[in-house]
């Protein structure tokens, strides 16, 4: 056995070590638990890149179970394993990397400011991070859906860290609400999939996509569809889960609960929207694409919510005051992008700009952290403006970020974006309207995406300053500079791991992540996706030999127009809210097309009658029907009791009459009297 | 010998006289008396077969049927006289209370 594989589940104890300890013993620690949740997240990484290192040199993928927490005759195993894969492997080694400069970035957002409760919130990170990195490595479903609900639980206790007050107690109970909505259909979906083939797992020959596959091309694998045919019983089952992953990766209409998580601390919220939470809901898919690439119906469900949330959310990103607002909105739009790549037909697209957009994220999030411990904790842009030559390091860490979020080459997200559209834009002129309209989408959103981005950093950091805290904002320092730097850096450079278009162009073999993707599991690689979408799903490609270098040049072209737009509006000195001349658009977007206003309506307006009326039925239908029967037997009751006088008399006449009516009986039946 | 029916039939006339007497009767000092009567016409009949058989038993069963009967009237008087102190009575009618 290779030992880096077999210390994998060390990758996920260490975190929960870091947990006890700082839950435990933080008070009496110098930094509150902020030294072992480096030290463990630092291990977590180093075990990482080893196991990455050695699936590189060519030891195969590992899978494992490790424990096995029931089982029984006839019955299916429930287990707990361990599944390495290039996909996990990777995960693995962002989700670290992040949980790591996120803890240093903590130091500085968090201890310098002296806040309460440092303990509880570097235990809220750890165990943050070891539901993740648990997450990544499963290796079956219902693994997956419980490190699933951990994450949602750590995203609750930090969300709520400043329990205090109002606000993010109660946005931390509408993110764990919203969330827990979505799973309630995960649920669903993993108590099918068992029933269905009687296994979750992911791997294996009878993997449930393997059993799925198989289901599909011949009629002697046994399993229970239920009736239905198997291709629309797999697509009933990928769209339960695919419920879990709405709620998780705030897709909408299940986007809502991400915004209000912004009254979380910064470094949390760069924790949930790069690498932890809201990535788990697109890993889940691409760790079971094999099952979704069968059904052609999810999977255009899956790019057309991808691509319409990509779009939905940019327009929203235009209009907001705050800085953390912009960067939730855009988070939500980028999931859409990844989405729309998985639905698409882009595993590896998808996979990609999943990577990316962990490190530009995080960059961003933990630079607009940085902007709001420079502003005194004031998140409003309107309130900044000419940062740029307070805060260097910020400001050019954060123009990495935005650069790489808007698209524009040779940053990160250019060429992760641009591959996803690639993928859809390829797969849909095969004659897929529904990719071509997600494409459609996604395209709009590019432009939007550079706007709103750039309207950011130019109201932030550039103009005069606006207040007098943007004249003399606080200083930062390294424990937050450090992370920058290097989330800056890998913002930059990601990219170049997987540049298609310039493969394209030279013919060099340079798309890593391809070739990276490539290995692994027999049932989880690349090649048997496209297989998988060819004859299922039937993506095929077009006949046009398009080249990626087009597409490719039509959305840097939109997200450039985006930033200069966005730079002839707002790079002035003394810039004036231009979204403002949109009216009552303008009052929609902000109001976020009055998504929470609906849902509450629904909440309380017309579940809460539908509820009523159950309550009336259960009430007075139900329950009415026994209390009906109780009452005959209690009405009998009463007049029987009668009988008992109380007095020894009647009781002896009745003894009396009893034996004589017993004696006749038996006299008439025995022929006494004949 | 007196053939055995008369004492069935004294035995039948006593054990009716008791009924009558408990069916009738309030006061619980007859109850008692009455029991007693029913007891005795059980009592005739073992001794009254016991005769007639030849076989001792019943005869020894009577003696046994007579030391219960007076322990069992130690006990009835108990109750009477409880009954009397919670009722200022000894009419088993009144006592009624713990009925539903």
């Amino acid at each position: 056995m290779v030992l880096a594989f077999d210390l994998t589940p060390v990758i996920v104890l260490l975190p929960v070590l870091s947990f006890v300890i700082a839950l435990f013993a933080g008070d009496y620690l110098p930094w509150g638990g902020a030294e072992v949740g480096i030290a463990a997240t630092t291990g977590a990484l180093g075990l990482s890149l080893w196991v990455a290192l050695t699936l590189a040199i060519g030891s195969g993928p590992y899978h494992q179970t490790v424990y096995t927490w029931a089982s029984g005759l006839d019955a299916v195993n429930l287990t707990f394993g361990v599944l390495i894969d290039p996909l996990s492997s990777m995960m693995l080694i962002i989700v670290s990397l992040v949980a790591l400069l996120i803890h240093i970035f903590s130091l500085g957002y968090m201890n310098d400011e002296g806040e309460d409760g440092i303990p509880r919130y570097y235990a809220g990170l750890g165990l943050f991070s070891a539901s993740m990195l648990g997450f990544v490595v499963a290796d079956n479903l219902l693994m997956a859906f419980m490190f699933f609900e951990l994450v949602g639980l750590c995203s609750y206790l930090l969300i709520g860290f400043w329990f205090r007050e109002s606000g993010p107690s109660s946005a931390a109970k509408k993110a764990f609400l919203v969330t827990r909505f979505g799973d309630y259909f995960f649920l669903l979906g993993v108590v099918a999939v068992f029933a269905t083939f009687g296994t979750a797992m992911f791997v294996g020959e009878s993997s449930f996509p393997a059993l799925a596959e198989a289901a599909i091309n011949t009629d002697q694998v046994a399993v229970n569809t239920f009736g239905f045919s198997p291709q629309s019983w797999f697509t009933i089952l990928g769209l339960l889960v695919l419920g879990g992953v709405i709620g998780k990766s705030a897709q909408f209409p299940l986007h809502t609960w991400l915004p209000d998580a912004m009254e979380g601390p910064t470094p949390v919220s760069a924790l949930i929207h790069a690498a932890t939470m809201v990535a788990a809901g697109v890993y889940l898919v691409a760790r079971m694409y094999g099952f979704y690439a069968i059904s052609p119906d999810a999977l255009a469900i899956i790019a057309f919510v991808g691509g319409f949330t990509a779009l939905f959310a940019a327009s929203m990103g235009v209009v907001k005051r705050e800085i953390k607002q912009v960067l939730a909105y855009s988070t939500i739009s980028q999931y859409g992008y990844m989405m729309l790549g998985l639905g698409g037909g882009g595993y590896v697209a998808a996979t990609f700009h999943l990577m990316t957009h962990a490190f530009f994220k995080a960059l961003l999030f933990l630079g607009a952290g940085s902007v709001i411990i420079a502003m005194h904790h004031t998140e409003d842009m309107w309130e900044m403006g000419g940062l740029k030559r307070k805060l260097p390091v910020t400001y050019y860490t954060f123009l990495a970020g935005s650069l790489a979020l808007s698209g524009i080459i040779p940053f990160a997200g250019f060429w992760s974006k641009d591959e996803v559209l690639f993928e859809a834009l390829l797969h849909g002129l095969d004659g897929n309207t529904i990719l071509l309209a997600a494409y459609a989408m996604g395209l709009l959103a590019v432009f939007l995406t550079g706007f709103y981005t750039f309207r950011m950093v130019f109201l932030t950091f550039h103009g005069k300053p606006r207040t007098d805290a943007a004249r003399s904002p606080h200083t930062i320092r390294w424990n937050m500079k450090l992370p920058l730097v290097v989330l800056g850096i890998l913002a930059a450079t990601v990219g170049l791991l997987n540049m298609t278009p310039v493969a394209e162009l030279t013919g060099l073999q340079i798309e890593f992540i391809h070739q990276w993707l490539k290995h692994g599991f027999a049932g989880l690689t690349t090649e048997h996706y496209e297989v998988l979408l060819h004859d299922y799903a039937g993506y095929g490609v077009a006949e046009l030999h398009l080249s990626p270098l087009l597409p490719g040049a039509v959305s840097l072209g939109l997200a450039l127009s985006g930033a200069l737009a966005a730079r002839h509006l707002y790079s002035v000195p003394e810039p004036v809210e231009h979204t403002a001349k949109l009216g009552r658009a303008k009052t929609v977007l902000y109001n976020n097309y009055y998504q929470d206003e609906y849902q509450v309506w629904l909440a309380t307006g017309l579940t809460r009658s539908v509820s009523r009326i159950s309550n009336k039925f259960d009430q007075g239908i139900i329950d009415g029907l026994v209390n009906a029967i109780s009452s005959v037997s209690l009405f009998i009751g009463s007049r029987m009791r009668r009988i008992q006088t109380g007095a020894v008399n009647d009781y002896a006449v009745l003894l009396t009459l009893g034996l004589t009516a017993l004696l006749l009986a038996v006299g008439l039946v025995g022929g006494w009297f004949v | 010998m007196v053939p055995p029916q008369y004492y069935l039939l004294l035995s039948a006339a006593l054990f009716c006289i008791g009924l009558f007497g408990i069916l009738t009767r309030q006061n619980a000092l007859l109850f008692l008396m009455s029991v007693e009567l029913m007891l005795n016409a059980a009592n005739i009949n073992l001794v009254a077969f016991s005769l007639v058989w030849g076989n001792i038993t019943g005869q020894t069963f009577g003696l046994f049927t007579m030391a219960l009967a007076a322990a069992e009237v130690a006990i009835g008087i108990g109750i009477v006289l409880v009954l009397y102190r919670n009722f200022d009575d000894v009419d088993v009618t009144n006592a009624t209370t713990m009925r539903w």
